[in-house]
């Protein structure tokens, strides 16, 4: 799935990999350069303040979003009642069945 | 709706992950926009420190994933068995 070609009148066919790729290299080297002063660019320090923990900002982040959404819904998963009743009835039967089958239980 | 134990877990989950989000927010994004002698800047740590826990804290967990991949195969490993 992740192979499949984006655009196919291309000189080389670029895939949803090199895409993403691209894309983080792209912040990754401006990143870079903010964090490392790479081409004396004069920024405030503040901004340079902000820069450097951003990777392990957005890590921490994206942990934060999936633990609140593992929590959710965890939080408002059915019961499904019936579903239980109806399982345990069938468990019933089948002990029923396979004990006169032969089976030991 | 899931009942009692469940909801009360879950939404003690999306608590404590929007508090550690609004904490960590101000900690990186808003602290270096605010003068150095205000004072909410003591109920943060120095900003190393905004890098270096989380990091130590991705070990300990990663230390805590492969300890229990540890014990659980240990406990199932069985002896060859002998034709």
């Amino acid at each position: 799935m992740a192979d499949t070609p984006v655009s196919s009148t291309t000189l080389c066919t670029m895939t949803k990999l090199l895409e993403w790729l691209l894309g983080v290299s792209v912040i990754g080297i401006a990143w870079g350069l903010v964090t490392f002063d790479l081409l004396d660019l004069h920024v405030p320090s503040q901004y340079k303040e902000l820069a450097w923990p951003m990777p392990v900002y957005l890590l921490v982040v994206f942990g934060c979003y999936s633990l609140a959404t593992v929590g959710y819904r965890v939080a408002t998963f059915n019961d499904c009642e019936d579903a239980a009743r109806e399982l345990q009835t069938q468990i019933k039967e089948a002990k029923v069945d396979l004990q006169k089958l032969g089976l030991k239980m | 709706m899931a009942t009692g134990a469940d909801q009360a877990v879950g939404f003690g989950l999306v608590g404590c992950s929007l508090l550690l989000f609004a904490y960590y927010t101000i900690w990186v994004i808003v602290l270096p926009f605010v003068d150095s002698d205000h004072v909410i800047h003591g109920y943060f740590l120095p900003r190393e420190y905004s890098v270096i826990l989380p990091g130590v804290a991705a070990l300990i967990l990663l230390l805590c994933v492969g300890t229990f991949i540890g014990i659980v195969t240990w406990k199932n490993r069985k002896p060859k068995k002998i034709d």
